[in-house]
């Protein structure tokens, strides 16, 4: 239960009311007072004043001062009329807690507004704030603008004056010129023997040969143009210089971030070409590049230029030892038993070449054909007539416009016709 | 930052641009005038050759000139300043010299590659340097050859791969050295990354390196003295300044190398100015501005007593964005410091104006 401080003192005007209330004691701070339009409470713990007003009060207005430890109101009325008392005397309890809960409500009502009105000053505060910077900001910049601005007119300004120069300047070269030119024939004139007479002869002679006189301007100059000729030193004698390159393999340009991914890539060409087997104890004694298929085909092929089919047929035979699966070496290979006249083994190599041909695309017509053609002139010389036939037929269905093939093929069926009848 | 130290650097500022119906692989300046060239490709695939002369803050169209085959490269270093003649490299491997005023038959003509011309220079022209006027091209074809005017048909010089070897593609050629009527040496970069410096005076193979990228272009800083510096540009956005005074027997010339951006630095050119300063053009459609700085000592002895050249530094003046496509020419005016003309393949041609160049 909560003291009720009773010792209260008032007066009043007839617009204010002037209240002193003693504490006892107690330690006042602002937040202890709470009130509202008709309703006053003092709450200091363990101490309670309450008091239900007469008539209502502004309470916006109205001031509380602690000091001494009392508390001094002053409260403005509403309404300028003189109170009976301080305190509606009569209230019963229900009309008093109703005014009470109104009070509260009231309060928090006020509370909640102001609350609200300072959010929209602080809100506006803020706009303010940011449209300052930004006008500073915009200030700035717009000064930057026009510094640069006053510089390119500026440059523009000084460009036009240096034109109008140049424009002069040409005008004045070119009156000038023709009286130079004036000048110099008076004077070539005026002397027969004089060295300058007979360079400008020898000159003339030349310069016929080399460009065509240009008009106006062009003509003068040619006269002052072929005086200082005979200063200029003759033209070089001819003479190349031979040039090695940086070998690269690729045909496109060098970048350096590509010569990790460059680098990988012929490595793994390398590899895909080399020997797998490598168990085969013959090939320790050999060196490098005579384990590597491509080098020992070109070897082949120019044995087979030379003449010498056994070398030949020697080297693509380590060749195919070594990778079994490219259908040149086959191909060449059969090419060297034709000369050599083993015909079957011809007729053997070229099969297997065809086979490891397939798919016949354009790009391996130019070896189907030769293939063909190689075994068709096996069987011919077996006199396998027929088959032989078959072969330059293929072929001629491949590159139908090969007139060697055709005048074969021609003679084949002769033969074939002839020994049937 | 602030703006102040900002605008004290040079500034790269847009004058005028002009959008062209044709692929541009190269623009120059008229010499000792306002007027510039663009070569290119049309899409029929003829080749085209514009005059416009700058006009206030617009480029105005004077003349075209159509030709059989699209053009890839110009230059007006062999010729004198009254004549101005354009000599051009095509697609097919022909050199032809013209005279803008009578361009239906060239002054000069002869099938000088197999193939392309990709890169073209002159030198002994324009009042610069001494010596017979040269042209110097290189192509796809491998080879490497300098022209006389005078003299039809055969080059003064051949530089070719040996008998049997497979040839690589010359990006990019450059005279140097042209200080007095006998010294000229020609500098060309190649697609594996290989730099070949080759004597005219004696004939020979002076330097070679690798730069382990492909060489898009090269240049020394100043055509008509002993050749004090060359920057060489490449894929992957790398390039390499060589200090060409001193030249070790084995180690050859000193080089500081910069990694510019991620894309090809398509051209390098210097100043004509200030030899010092030199604008790269790259894939992503930017330029750089560089100053070099040279270092404390120039030269110094090795292990062996021999002279050893010491590289300098590059640093960053100034970089720009003006397009999505790659800028394949540079050229600054000879007359006018900081004005500049590029060419990218979005098929616009940019004037541009780099300021404060005099504050360096």
């Amino acid at each position: 239960m909560p003291l009720w401080l009773r010792e209260h003192r008032w007066r009043q005007t007839l617009t204010h009311v002037y209240l002193s209330l003693p504490l006892r004691g107690a330690r006042a701070t602002p937040g202890s007072i709470f009130c509202s339009e008709r309703y006053l409470k003092v709450s200091i713990p363990p101490f309670l004043f309450e008091a239900v007003l007469y008539a209502p009060i502004d309470d916006t207005n109205s001031t509380a001062r602690i000091e001494n430890g009392n508390i001094f109101f002053t409260l403005y009325k509403k309404e300028p009329a003189m109170w009976d008392s301080l305190t509606l005397e009569n209230a019963d309890k229900e009309k008093l807690q109703n005014l009470r809960e109104n009070a509260v409500l009231k309060a928090h009502e006020k509370a909640k507004e102001e609350r609200e009105a300072k959010k929209v000053t602080k809100e506006e505060h803020k706009k303010y704030a940011l449209e300052a910077t930004m006008k500073l900001e915009e200030a700035e910049r717009k000064r930057i603008e026009d510094l640069k601005e006053k510089e390119r007119q500026k440059v523009t300004e000084e460009l036009e004056l240096w034109r109008k120069q140049q424009k002069d300047a040409d005008k004045y070269k070119s009156i000038h010129k023709e009286q130079e030119l004036h000048q110099e024939i008076g004077q070539s004139k005026g002397r027969k023997n004089e060295k300058m007479n007979k360079t400008r002869i020898l000159n003339e002679g030349t310069s016929q040969t080399r460009l065509k006189p240009t008009k106006g301007r062009g003509s003068c100059s040619m006269f002052s143009q072929n005086l200082k000729e005979e200063q200029l030193p003759a033209p070089r004698s001819a003479a190349t210089i031979k040039v090695n390159f940086t070998p690269r393999v690729f045909p496109t340009a060098l970048r350096e971030s590509r010569v990790a991914e460059e680098e990988e890539w012929l490595h793994k060409q390398a590899e895909a070409r080399r020997t797998i087997s490598a168990d085969l104890s013959e090939l320790e004694d050999l060196k490098e590049e005579e384990k590597n298929p491509d080098w020992l085909k070109d070897k082949g092929n120019k044995m087979f230029a030379m003449g010498n089919y056994l070398a030949a047929v020697n080297a693509f035979n380590l060749a195919l030892r070594l990778n079994k699966n490219l259908p040149l070496l086959y191909l060449n290979r059969a090419a060297c038993h034709l000369k050599l006249r083993n015909l079957h083994k011809a007729i053997e190599d070229s099969s297997k070449a065809l086979e490891l041909l397939t798919p016949p695309v354009p790009d391996n017509e130019s070896a189907r054909v030769k293939a063909h053609v190689r075994r068709g002139t096996a069987f011919c010389q077996l006199e396998l007539y027929t088959e032989g036939l078959q072969d330059y037929e293929a072929a001629l269905k491949i590159d139908p416009k090969n007139r060697n093939i055709e005048k074969d093929a021609e003679k084949i069926r002769h033969l074939i016709q002839g020994t049937m009848e | 930052m602030s703006a102040a130290p900002a605008l004290e650097r040079p500034q790269v500022v847009s004058h005028a641009q002009q959008s062209l119906s044709y692929t541009v692989f190269d623009c120059k300046w008229v010499p000792r005038s306002a007027r510039l060239l663009c070569l290119g490709s049309a899409a029929r695939g003829t080749g085209v050759v514009q005059l416009y002369e700058l006009r206030g803050a617009r480029l105005e169209l004077l003349r075209e000139i159509e030709k059989p085959k699209p053009i890839k490269c110009g230059t007006f270093g062999a010729t004198s300043l009254q004549q101005r003649y354009l000599a051009t490299g095509d697609f097919d491997g022909n050199l032809h010299i013209w005279n803008l005023e009578a361009p239906e038959i060239p002054v000069y003509s002869v099938k000088g590659h197999k193939e392309i011309i990709n890169s073209i220079d002159g030198v002994g022209g324009l009042g610069i340097g001494e010596g017979a006027p040269e042209i110097v091209t290189g192509s796809r074809d491998g080879t490497v050859k300098v022209w006389d005017p005078r003299q039809k048909d055969t080059p003064v010089a051949n530089m070719e791969p040996v008998q049997g070897e497979s040839k690589r593609d010359c990006w990019t050629v450059a005279f140097g050295n042209a200080y007095n009527q006998e010294e000229r040496v020609v500098c060309a970069g190649y697609d594996n990354g290989d730099i070949k410096l080759f004597d005219l005076k004696t004939m020979s193979l002076r330097w070679e390196t690798n730069i382990k990228n492909g060489v898009c272009s090269v240049e020394f800083d100043r055509k008509d003295i002993n050749m004090n510096k060359l920057v060489a540009t490449s894929l992957e956005g790398k390039f390499h300044v060589f200090d060409m005074r001193t030249q070790h027997p084995t180690k050859g010339f000193a080089s500081v190398s910069e990694k510019a951006q991620k894309s090809t630095i398509w051209q390098v050119r210097h100043l004509p100015q200030n030899r010092d300063i030199f604008m790269t053009s790259g894939g992503s459609g930017s330029l750089h501005l560089w100053k070099y700085e040279y270092p404390a000592q120039r030269s110094k002895k090795d292990s062996e007593g021999s002279e050893m050249g010491v590289a300098g530094s590059v640093s960053l003046l100034q970089n720009v964005t003006l397009s999505t496509q790659p800028i394949s020419s540079l050229d600054w005016s000879p007359d006018k410091k900081g004005l500049c003309v590029c060419g990218a393949f979005d098929q616009t041609v940019r004037v541009l104006i780099v300021t404060k160049l005099n504050k360096i």
